[in-house]
């Protein structure tokens, strides 16, 4: 008996051994440590709370509560959860709940599509609870399979079982496993923020221009910081977070930042988003002069050349008024471009889409003033501006920023004057994207804004901007000196400033090159003289 | 009989031993590999770049299991070698970076990412 105990943990021992080491002592001759995960504190396969089927995000949450207990509670106070923000300058109450923009245009009565990016679960109407705990989604911030989504049209929550959708379309969405994926939870990710944050819009780097899927893991000519083969960042490094409160707003953009380089444990310290957070206000160590440009001209505006740098075209136009059009079979029709790219849809319209985009320049001071559903426009050859870029050279708060200006034709109402809201998404009767009907869509979108409709229609000239602050291009692809000081200066609307070549002011110009010439006169004139003056001796 | 049914007790429980250490791959930083390195190299040579997508995740274990390069002029895991890496660092930045991490771990790391990006992979997925 003793004698099978001693071969057997031998046996132990050496199978072992051999199945553990075997492979690597046949490779190297030095044996590799133990993975070790550098990445987090706690492997979650270990947890006897997610040793379960999940069902449900629900019930994935309710497991992530029993440790983290105040999770939930940090969440709800958040933009991510709330999807609603109170500008304190402009005391407009903003937030995705709220905000129309020339895009997909709103979420009222589009609900079930839109929250598929919201961080909870079940928001299908405007019923949903914002005070439950169980609702906040873990994994959206959480994952890091990669796996985790959450189809348009499930109210925000991710699909477990095989679902065919739309029901009848014979496409089937696969079930995702979701105890995997909670086992593997683990820090946010370029990923993670980028299943929302880069398919803004309705599709990959249809909205911002500077977010799009090349920044998952993009090159450093596409982003200096995220470089996935150099620094590395993720959007947290610069988006630092504090009790799951992301920082950064694009509601209230820091347009000027004077507070200098962010340092421990000095109160106050404002955005830590900013380039200035980490740069200071000084950055350039050998071109002083260029400093002086930084007092003036947002960093962004020489260091992003170009937007949507990643081989990703971002929409550039969104013509909603030749939407509806039907093949002569009466079907939806789709057009493309030479790239394969959709440039008509009959249920949004006609597109236009670029890479590699020159952006607009303007002054801007941080304030943005949204023209919301309650607000009063006039249609005319001017576009109606969806939000307002405060600014302008004298204020003392502005700078010279990059920005898309995302134009578009989107409906209104002409009697009541005012932006229209309609019913897109939905697999209903009176959804635009189904029966391309805007005088099913409008009403009931209208209704579930709760803003009045005249029962009219057309449709009006819009443009939205937004300040470009991503792709931050390596140093030696910043803009070079006759990108704005020459006559065909990228900053040619910018008003209020004097930029050397790009102006002409005669009275300046003959002082300035008269200066020169007696300069020089002065030069050559005293080398002359000390030439003679030395012969003479 | 009863030496085989130790020994297979041994094997099985030593599998189990070596499962709770068993490396977690992570299919980002094969991404990367794969992109910085495989598909940078391809791009210029006659092959052309290959899309994760454009196997399933059948062939693509199949493929790395045969461990056969270039028709088998070669092998895989010479390509995810730290002699590889150390041999072209000085002109590869994802080389550079991941220079110290154990040959199966690197590789372990691309398969992760072939497979979640075959064409039956949970993220098909592209070169770029």
């Amino acid at each position: 008996m003793r004698h099978a105990l001693i071969r057997a943990a031998l046996l132990l021992c050496s199978a072992g051994w051999l199945v553990t080491a075997g492979p690597v002592l046949a490779e190297e001759s030095q044996p590799e440590p133990k993975p070790l995960k550098l990445t987090t504190t706690a492997d979650h396969t270990k947890f006897k709370e997610l040793q379960q089927t999940f069902n449900s995000g629900p019930e994935v949450t309710k497991a992530c509560l029993r440790c983290h207990t105040e999770a939930a509670g940090q969440i709800h106070r958040t933009k991510h959860w709330k999807w609603e923000y109170l500008n304190p300058e402009t005391k407009q109450t903003l937030g995705k709940k709220t905000v129309v923009n020339n895009f997909c245009i709103s979420i009222a009565s589009n609900y079930a599509s839109c929250t598929s990016c919201h961080v909870g679960y079940g928001w299908k109407d405007a019923s949903f609870d914002f005070a439950s705990e169980e609702n906040v989604d873990c994994l959206a911030c959480h994952d890091t399979t990669g796996n985790y989504k959450k189809p348009p049209g499930f109210a925000g929550n991710p699909v477990v079982k095989d679902t065919e959708f739309p029901p009848g379309s014979g496409k089937i969405i696969k079930g995702i496993d979701l105890t995997k994926i909670a086992q593997k939870v683990g820090k946010s990710s370029r990923d993670t923020c980028g299943a929302c944050h880069f398919n803004g819009g309705g599709g990959d780097g249809v909205k911002h221009g500077d977010m799009d899927s090349s920044l998952a893991a993009p090159t450093k000519d596409i982003d200096v910081h995220m470089d996935a083969e150099g620094l590395d960042f993720t959007c947290g490094t610069c988006h630092k977070t504090s009790s799951h409160d992301v920082a950064g707003s694009r509601y209230t953009p820091t347009a000027k930042d004077s507070k200098g380089a962010h340092v421990r444990g000095k109160a106050d310290n404002g955005n830590p988003a900013t380039c200035v957070a980490c740069h200071g206000n000084g950055p350039h160590k050998s071109v002083a002069r260029l400093n002086q440009h930084a007092t003036k001209i947002a960093c962004q505006t020489c260091h992003i050349p170009t937007y949507a740098r990643g081989g990703i075209a971002t929409k550039m136009t969104w013509d909603w008024s030749t939407a509806g059009q039907r093949d002569a079979e009466g079907k939806h029709i789709v057009k493309k471009d030479a790239k394969g790219r959709i440039v008509y849809e009959s249920r949004k319209g006609d597109f236009t889409l670029a890479e590699n985009v020159k952006p607009e320049y303007a002054w801007f001071n941080g304030n943005v003033q949204y023209t919301l559903l309650t607000d009063k426009i006039e249609k005319s050859e001017q576009r109606t501006p969806i939000n307002k870029m405060g600014g302008s050279p004298s204020d003392g708060k502005s700078m010279i920023w990059p920005m898309k200006v995302f134009r578009g034709s989107q409906p209104y109402d002409p009697v009541n004057k005012t932006l229209i809201t309609p019913h897109t998404a939905g697999n209903d009767d009176t959804g635009f994207w189904k029966n391309l009907d805007w005088d099913k869509a409008i009403p009931v979108g209208m209704k579930d804004s709760g803003a009045p409709y005249s029962g009219k229609f057309d449709f009006i000239k819009t443009e939205m901007s937004w300040p470009i602050t991503h792709m931050v291009a390596p140093k030696d692809k910043a803009l070079g000196c006759a990108e704005c000081h020459s006559k065909q200066s990228r900053l040619a609307g910018i008003q209020g400033i004097y930029i050397p070549v790009r102006d002409n002011n005669k009275l300046l110009d003959t002082i300035g090159w008269s200066i020169v010439f007696l300069t020089m006169l002065g030069v050559f004139g005293h080398g002359a003289i000390r030439i003679v003056s030395s012969r003479k001796h | 009989m009863k030496f085989t049914t130790q020994l297979a007790a041994g094997v099985a429980l030593s599998l189990l031993a070596s499962a709770a250490f068993a490396y977690d791959a992570d299919w980002k930083r094969g991404r990367v590999y794969y992109r910085s390195v495989c598909t940078s190299c391809h791009a210029v040579q006659p092959v052309g770049t290959i899309n994760p997508s454009s196997k399933t995740k059948a062939e693509w274990a199949a493929y790395l299991k045969a461990d056969k390069h270039a028709k088998g002029k070669d092998t895989v895991k010479q390509y995810v070698s730290k002699a590889y890496r150390a041999s072209i660092k000085s002109g590869n930045k994802a080389a550079e970076k991941f220079a110290a991490v154990p040959d199966q771990e690197l590789l372990d790391d691309v398969a992760a990412f072939l497979t979640k990006g075959a064409k039956d992979g949970d993220a098909p997925a592209s070169c770029n």
